[in-house]
This record gives C-alpha cells, structure tokens and sequence, in this order.
C-alpha cells in the first residue's frame, strides 16, 4: 500500500514569482518563456494570457500574435525557488516533512497532519488557508496513495481548492490520465516512452497499467517497469528506500562566514560535487537530497529537496543554491504583505558557518553508461577541475568560453558564458524563417563582417579618426555614402598611432534595431589596411557609431 | 625486445605480491612498476601541430612540458599564430586556455582558426597580481596554455611556471615579452594582406610572416606561413 501523499501544487508559478517580484504586472497578460530546442517556447502563462491561447509549448513570436500586448519575460529558476521559499515556510507551520519537488509544487505525507486536523479534507483545507494567508489564492492541494497520483490530483482539483482521492482507490482514479503524463514533469526517456505507447495504441494510464508486468520490462526496461508501476497507482518504490549511511553527509565549514549567495553556492558547488562522487563510487544515485546550514547564531535551516529520476551535481548545485538564494536574499522582493513577522525567526540572520547536504533518498544507480568517444574523461574531470579552482580564485564570471551567436560585428557574433553555465546563444545562428515560407537560402544577418574574423576584439573600442586626404574627418550619409575615401587614421592604440590607410572597404551601414527607438543605433564599419612604422601593414575594423569613430578590432 | 621482457617480469612479480595487500608489498609493486615502465623517448612527448604552421616547427609539433614563446608587435599576428597551437590542442582532444591581462581575444577568430570552443575556456581580465598564480593553476589541467605576459613579468615567477609546465608535461605559450628561457621562439613578423583594395574587396587571407627561433629549427627562419580566411 503507498504510502498517503498530499501534494500542494501553484499553477503557472513562474507568473507568480515574476509578479510578486514586480507588482505593475499583475494587471498586464505574462508569459514566462525559456530557451529550449525549438527557440524560446512558453513554460507558464497568466490566466488572462491563456484565455487569450496564450499555452505553454507555444512559439514565442506564436504567443505575442495571439495575444497583442503580452509581457514576456525569460523564466529565472533563483527567483522562482526564492518566492516559493515563502510558500514552504507556510506549510512548514503545520507539518515539517514535506519535500520541495520544484518551485510551485511540494509534497508531504499526509499521515500526522490528517489525523491532527481530522481527515485529509480537512488537513488540505487548513493547508489551502495557509497558503491564501500569504497571498496565493489559486493554489490546488491533492491527496492520494503515492506522489504521483498525488501530483495528479492537485491537477485535477479545482483553484483553491482540494481533491482528496479516497485511500485504495488510486489505481482507478489515474485509468483515464493520458500516458502523456507520465513524462511530467522533465521530458527525457519518459517522454520517448509516452510517444511509443500513444503509436502503440496504448493512450491512457489504465490501458497501459492492463499489462502483465514482465512483458513491460522485457520490452520498456527498468524505466518503462517503473512507469508501469506508476500507472498502476503503486508508488512504492521510492517511498521505502534504503536509509542512506551515515558517512554519506557532506559537510563545509565557512570560515569566513558566508553572507552572500555567491560565495556560499560556490561552496556548495563543491560539496554537491563531492556528494554525488561518493555516491558514484558506491553504484547509488541520489533522488532526494535534505540542505541544512547553520549561521553565526546557531540557527539551523534545513530544507527538503527531491527530482524526479537521479540528481546530477550540477541539477544538485542549482537546488542548493536556489535554497540558499531563499534563506540568505531576505524576502526576495514581495511586494507590500505583512511576510515580515514571518520571516525574521526563519532566515538566517547571520552569514552561514555550516553547509551540510544529507543525501536522504538513495536508490541503486542503474546507470548511465559512458560513451566509448568524446574525449578523455580524465581529462575533461582534470581541465573541469582546475577552472573550478581559477573561478575560485577571481570568481565565477571570470572564467568564460565562447559560444557563437547571431549578430553583424565580431563582438556581437560570440557570447562569452561563464564556465559551467550552459553554452546557449543569446541570438539564433541562422534567421528564422516562418514555416511554410519559400525556404529560399536567406543570407542570415544581412551586413554582417564577412570572414576572416578579428583575433583582437577591443573592448571597450579606443577612440580614432578616420580622415581623408584633405585631412577633414570621414562621415557616413544616412544612405551609406562616405564623405571622401579615407586616407589616414589615427589612433592611440596603434603603433606609431596610426598611419596612412594603403586599402580600405566599406562603409558597411547598419541601421541597427531602426524599430527601437531606444536601441537604435546608425552604424558604419570600416575594414582599412594601415601602413605602420616598420613598413608593415596592419588590418583592423573601424566603426563609426553615431558619427565617433573607434578602433573595434585588429586583425592580429 | 628488452622491453617485452621487462613487462612479462612485472607481470610475475604483481602476481606473486597480489595477496600481500600491506603498504609496503603495494610501494614495492609500484616501484617496480615504475623502474620497469618502457622509456618514453622525449621527442615522443609532443603535440603534434597540423597545417602551415607546423610545417614550420620542428618535428612538426611542440614538446609538451616546455615553454613556447609567441612575441611581435600589435597586428603583427602574435594571436592567431597562439591561436593555432591551441587549436592543435582541442584537435588532439584535449583542453586548452587563455589567460588575458583585458578582454580581447575575438571568440569567433578562435573558432575559425579551428580552436575547439567547448574545449577552450578564457580567463579574462587577470589581476596582475594574480597572474602568476593563475597561470600555474592552469597548467596542473589543461595541455596548452596561452597567457598574455604582463609587462613586468618577474623572472622568478616566469622560472617558476617553466617548471611547473615541465612537471604537468603542459604547453605554456608565452604571448608577449617572456624574460626566461624558451624551448622555441615564435616571431611573428607581420603579414601581407590579399583582397582588400582602395575601396573594394574585402580581405579574404594572408600570408603571415613566423620566424622560429629554438633548438632544431635553426634553418627555419623567415619562412612564409600562408593562413587562409
């Protein structure tokens, strides 16, 4: 029998975080987007926004045609954990075991609470008042046998309100759920199992739960037995765990004392790294992880966290810092509530002096095999290690790698990431093309520098003046017309400051974001052959912004 | 033949001390381990460097474990001769730095000099105070480093981090005035530009000017590298 769990769910959460965090949108349409494989794609939307058919999975450029006047915002997981950090210190009010699953969803075994309360219905009532006492009024709590079927209730029920599925009763109440539930809420190898079984006929969890066990594990393996087992409403595998050993706790002492979020993340960094090593070492994979910390006064903060499938470190390194985010920013920017009576013998009043992780759920690691190619692990594990300790030494932000994006300049063409964030463009590569368009081969960013790239990039670019043989100084028309030929430059930065120009191309004209009024920028790029002192020449790329000209890159 | 022979010894000398699992049987079973490793030949410990460029250097590669240094004046094409060497590193596999005193160094040059961008992390605007430290951090884990010499490099500190690269085995490439010594001097002495005219073309390559200057390439001076865009 599962174990009774009651999950408390807040739909379209990045809305409300970004809301809280900025109250002049709670009256606009919002739309929180992050960047997948198929461009920036909607995660969340407020309820005037889907009204309007504004739903999550939808384009970006989709969404703001359906929906004229919609805000978009690009989804922030550190303000997201921090404004739910005030969700869990409701809850944490009438039960302490609950366990955070993401930001806008926890859950909690509902066995002490209920029989406190007097009944499930009970308990998510009180849980439901909790919640509306902090301002969240659409909050939906589901109790059922097991988290999943928990999870699901909370779907089902209505806003601010509870959907209590009778005990024995899950394994009929999760039948008519479509399989494409089985892949919430991280698409990967459940979603694959998803699509196979909606191609195979199979479209409902009860359908699917109808098969004989072993023929699901002969053909799906291990990840297709536990979907199985899910659909099934027995969701006692991860609720009876082994009790992890004891010499599994992580522990850091901070001395000196950490008080800001970086400098306590980036220690945490390290220990989650060292956690899921041992782990390794011993064939387990961690699925929920307890954060603890002590501060200067003796305080100790400890909160819950679990992921659906095994932790990695970096999945481990983002939740401790989301955590730390939660008890060290004070009140991440509510707006107007009386948060303030609650918070002060909850955070952390003093820097922290402790970090401890607690593996509290571990379950046989069934493995990710290695590839055969792709490097030298080692190496990778020796290079990863020493840039860590280089951030360490000048901070995350100096430590970066190049990620090539759109755009028309060399420096606007790379993105330099800081190193271990994800390598993302900011810009797409290639321009988008409506689909269904004649998909004609279009020159991505008309007027960009052609190659040979720049090796020096400078930034920011040294004044120059780019003058004629007249001596009077060289301006691009609005047309992209030059004054004269340019036959000099002069600029501090070159040797012999500068010298007489033997080649010269351009102007390239950009009328960059003409539809901007404030990021409109006219500019002219300049590519000139400049003759040096030793009788050497030397190319470099000129730019004139806004009628200054400037040395933006040498060919070095 | 000789080594053959000195591999089946090992071989019977691990088996006879595998049940002796102590300290002292498992340091004599690495000692003789290590006496009895095949000798690895110093112009085998090399990165071999492809294209224009290695044609240039000796062998065709750079020793690792010594230091390379790249000097000329600015547009002179110091950077995308370092370019090159780290771009011989990520081509192997294997992992390569930068080490910026300001913030420069075009990414996508890199990119297009055939540098592995995934592989290749930059450390940009390096305290001075800090360089020296930074710069051996980095050669404990990464095959070639390129660091920016800053003006007044002390010479202990450059004596210090050529022995660190001989101790990692990695590439340092000196950009820049390097005051200790070198295994190989690269010049670059300029380059001459094609496609660019009085107002039309655009530059599309060049031929760039290396002299080499270091054991074994004493005849390699002033020979042209030609580098297409």
């Amino acid at each position: 029998m599962a174990e009774r769990i009651a999950c408390l769910w807040c739909p379209a959460w990045p809305v409300v975080a970004l809301r809280a965090r900025d109250p002049t949108l709670c009256d606009v349409p919002v739309a929180v987007v992050e960047r997948g494989e198929r461009g920036l794609v909607v995660i969340a939307a407020s309820t005037d926004a889907v009204a309007e058919g504004v739903t999550p999975g939808l384009r970006r450029r989709e969404a703001e045609a359906r929906c004229p006047g919609l805000t978009v915002a690009e989804a922030d997981p550190q303000v997201e954990a921090r404004a739910f950090e005030r969700v869990a210190r409701a809850v944490e009010s009438f039960t302490p075991r609950f366990v955070l699953e993401e930001p806008g969803r926890l859950t909690f075994p509902t066995r002490g609470p209920s029989r406190y309360f007097g009944g499930d219905t009970a308990m998510a009532v009180r849980c439901l008042d909790a919640v509306r006492d902090i301002g969240i009024t659409d909050a939906r709590v589901g109790v059922a046998d097991g988290g999943f079927a928990a999870v699901l209730a909370a779907r089902a029920a209505e806003p601010d309100a509870a959907y209590v599925v009778p005990p024995g009763e899950s394994s009929g109440f999760l039948a008519p759920w479509p399989v494409a539930v089985l892949e919430d809420p991280e698409p990967g190898e459940a979603a694959e199992l998803a699509d196979l079984l909606v191609r195979l006929g199979l479209r409902t969890l009860g359908a699917f739960a109808a098969l004989p066990d072993g023929a699901v594990l002969g053909r799906f393996g291990s990840a297709g037995a536990r979907a199985h087992q899910l659909a099934r409403g027995d969701d006692e595998a991860t609720a009876s765990p082994a009790p992890p050993p004891p010499e599994l706790v992580e522990t850091a002492e901070l001395d000196p004392p950490a008080v800001h979020v970086e400098t306590a993340a980036f220690a945490a960094k390290a220990l989650a790294e060292r956690l899921m090593e041992r782990l390794g070492a011993l064939g387990l994979a961690c699925t929920r992880v307890m954060i603890e910390a002590e501060t200067e006064r003796g305080e100790r903060l400890t909160r819950c966290w679990r992921h659906e499938g095994a932790l990695t470190p970096a999945a481990l390194a983002a939740r401790v810092r989301w955590q730390l985010e939660g008890w060290l920013t004070a009140d991440g920017g509510e707006p107007n509530e009386g948060t303030a009576d609650v918070s002060v013998d909850e955070l952390a009043t003093s820097g922290l002096v402790l970090l401890r992780l607690v593996p509290d759920e571990v379950l046989p690691a069934t493995g990710r095999q290695l590839g055969f190619w792709g490097g030298d692990p080692a190496a990778a594990d020796r290079a990863g290690r020493v840039l860590a300790r280089v951030q360490g030494m000048l901070g995350h932000p100096a430590v970066v790698t190049a990620v090539p994006q759109g755009g028309r300049t060399p420096g606007e063409r790379v993105r330099w990431v800081p190193w271990g964030d994800p390598r993302e463009p900011a810009r797409a590569l290639e321009a988008v093309t409506a689909p269904g368009a004649n998909a004609r081969e279009v020159p991505p960013w008309p007027g960009a520098i052609p190659a040979p790239a720049p090796a020096r990039v400078l930034e920011p670019p040294p004044p120059a003046e780019l003058l004629d043989a007249a001596g009077e100084v060289v301006t691009v028309s609005g047309r992209g017309d030059p004054s004269a030929p340019p036959a000099r430059l002069r600029c501090a930065a070159l040797p012999g400051r500068g010298g007489e120009i033997a080649a010269w191309a351009g102007p390239w004209a950009h009328d960059a974001r003409w539809w901007d009024r404030r990021a409109r920028a006219r500019r002219a790029y300049w590519q000139v052959l400049v003759a040096a002192p030793d009788g050497e020449t030397i190319a470099c790329l000129v730019a004139v912004i806004a009628g200054k000209a400037a040395l933006e890159a040498i060919y070095d | 033949m000789l080594t053959e022979h000195t591999f089946a010894y090992v071989r019977v000398v691990a088996l006879a001390a595998l049940p002796r699992r102590d300290e002292r049987s498992r340091e004599h079973l690495d000692n003789t381990a290590r006496h009895a490793r095949p000798v690895v030949l110093a112009r085998e410990r090399v990165l071999a460097v492809p294209g224009p460029l290695g044609a240039l250097l000796p062998g065709g590669a750079v020793q690792r474990g010594t230091v390379v240094a790249v000097d000329g004046d600015p547009g002179a094409g110091t950077t995308s001769v370092a370019l090159q060497l780290a771009a011989a590193a990520t081509a192997a596999g294997e992992w390569a730095a930068a080490i910026e005193l300001d913030a420069s160094l075009g990414g996508l040059a890199a990119g297009e000099a055939g540098v592995a961008l995934e592989r290749f992390a930059v450390v940009r605007r390096v305290p001075r105070a800090r360089w020296a430290a930074v710069v051996a951090a980095l050669l404990d884990g990464v095959s070639v480093v390129l660091a920016e010499v800053p003006a007044y490099a002390r010479v202990g500190d450059t004596r210090r981090l050529l022995a660190r690269a001989r101790e990692r085995g990695a590439v340092l490439v000196a950009m820049g005035p390097w005051p200790a010594e070198a295994a190989l001097r690269l010049r670059a002495g300029g380059s001459v530009w094609r496609g660019l005219d009085a107002g039309a073309g655009v530059l599309v390559e060049r031929d760039q000017r290396v002299h080499v200057d270091g054991r074994g390439a004493a005849a390699r001076d002033h020979v042209a590298l030609v580098e297409a865009g």
